[in-house]
């Protein structure tokens, strides 16, 4: 287990490691996306309140909810940079920043694009609303933090502590919000009866949705942390014959 | 008590002189603030000119700016407390007493929030203490003086603990002016919620027992995570 733990601080081995992962994550998202987005657009029926709207709900869910993990991750790779002092950590740590920040705007931007037929407004200043947009603020502070210091090492540390103040601060920003106002509907509960609010018809295209953006997730986190770890071990031997190889 | 192993002597050397770093670097903080005047006067009249702009530039009338009074008043301390915390550790950082604040044996935690405490009497207390006045500018409802003065008064220490994490990890940078803004904003919003809404809520007539006690939670929370935070991002930001 301790050999694994020690494998995965060599960024070598996660890059050779995660090509082989690749291909399957790319071809698993295809099916996912393909049968969930098909399954969504065309088979779901319309709701009884909002109609064919209710489709946007397959892209807005799974957006936000893998928003709201960013944050998570980017604190546990910064306890990882702080404790066990791993580069690949770091890296991680510095392309899901970016990623958090593009999946929090995308789930205002779908939220926008549903709020807008059934509120009747594409913005309202609602707890649920409120949160991701300071959700996103605090992606871009450590996003902004991390170009700002020149030193890659003392980036990655102040970058690790900055995710876990945040982390610790965004239940404390949700309650608050979410105290301070709420409009937007709960999550619905899900049941296998085929009768009730949220029967399998609606919620079963909704978790392979969730399943294929998360992939879509995973592949992108991947490809960046590829790209980084090709930017920062340019200098290495095995980077170097990697190139030449083409 | 006839062991006097050299530990046991020096953990007590060690404690005796906590206290009393604790307290030489809150009354040398303090000392330097009132040499140089304009640093109290600075965060104070940053705050009054701020709260007047806003009846200029929504409206004079009563009613519009009773409404709004409380919200202008939390969000003008906030930022009154943003722009002085850039002298939190910026002069220690140029002329090097920062760092022999870190090589000293004592922790660093208790180090960090005597400063923390002497830059909240400096800036934050001058800004609680105008508040009243402004409040009455303002046409705030009356009874909801005293609701604005505690909620002040609890709050903008987490302003200024949370306030030290961002100046701790900016402090080394060469321009810092925005991003300190842009990370330390964010964090401070259910602060600024609580004691705003504690404010608007007693003007109808409502309960704020609640509010205050999650500010005072805030405050408990700040004051045990803000200051670690802040040590471990001196300690990298000097290196």
């Amino acid at each position: 287990m301790w050999l694994w733990f020690s494998k995965l601080g060599s960024p070598r081995w996660f890059y050779e490691l995660s090509g082989k992962w690749l291909p399957w994550l790319y071809a698993a998202m295809v099916v996912f996306m393909a049968v969930g987005l098909t399954w969504a657009l065309l088979f779901v029926p319309a709701d009884y309140q909002q109609g064919e709207t209710i489709r946007i709900m397959y892209v807005h869910v799974p957006v936000a909810s893998i928003s709201l993990a960013c944050f998570p991750l980017m604190a546990v790779a910064g306890t990882i940079t702080l404790v066990w002092r791993m580069k690949l950590a770091d890296m991680v740590a510095k392309c899901v920043a970016p990623i958090g920040a593009w999946f929090s705007g995308l789930a205002l931007l779908s939220g926008a694009i549903w709020g807008e037929p059934i509120w009747g407004v594409w913005w309202t200043w609602d707890a649920r609303l409120t949160s991701m947009l300071i959700q996103f603020f605090l992606f871009i502070g450590v996003i902004a933090l991390r170009s700002a210091i020149e030193s890659q090492d003392a980036a990655a540390k102040a970058c690790a502590i900055l995710a876990i103040v945040g982390a610790i601060n965004v239940p404390i920003i949700k309650y608050s919000v979410e105290w301070w106002n709420t409009l937007h509907q709960p999550a619905s509960r899900i049941s296998m009866d085929p009768m009730a609010p949220n029967p399998p018809e609606i919620w079963v295209p909704l978790l392979i949705m969730i399943a294929g953006v998360y992939l879509f997730f995973i592949i992108t986190l991947l490809l960046r942390t590829r790209n980084e770890i090709l930017v920062r071990e340019r200098r290495s031997k095995w980077v170097q014959d990697l190139v030449r190889k083409g | 008590m006839t062991d006097k192993s050299p530990v046991s002597v020096a953990d007590t050397q060690t404690l005796t002189s906590l206290g009393k770093a604790f307290r030489s670097t809150l009354s040398r903080d303090l000392l330097i603030a009132f040499k140089r005047r304009n640093d109290i006067l600075n965060p104070v009249m940053f705050f009054l000119i701020v709260v007047s702009l806003f009846p200029l530039g929504v409206s004079p009338d009563p009613q519009q700016l009773s409404v709004i009074a409380a919200g202008v008043i939390w969000v003008s301390a906030l930022l009154a407390s943003m722009l002085s915390l850039d002298n939190l550790f910026r002069a220690d950082y140029e002329d090097g007493s920062l760092e022999q604040l870190l090589l000293s044996p004592q922790p660093l935690y208790f180090m960090v929030l005597a400063k923390n405490i002497s830059h909240w009497l400096v800036s934050g207390l001058p800004v609680v203490l105008l508040s009243p006045v402004l409040a009455y500018m303002l046409y705030l409802p009356s009874e909801a003086y005293g609701t604005l003065f505690i909620s002040l008064l609890i709050g903008t220490p987490v302003l200024s603990l949370f306030g030290s994490i961002g100046v701790a990890l900016t402090v080394g940078l060469g321009s810092r002016g925005l991003i300190l803004a842009v990370i330390v904003l964010p964090l401070t919003t259910p602060v600024l919620i609580v004691g705003a809404k504690a404010v608007a809520d007693v003007s109808f007539g409502l309960p704020v027992g609640t509010h205050f006690a999650i500010l005072g939670a805030m405050l408990a929370l700040a004051l045990t995570i803000a200051p670690l935070a802040s040590a471990a991002a001196l300690k990298i930001s000097v290196n």
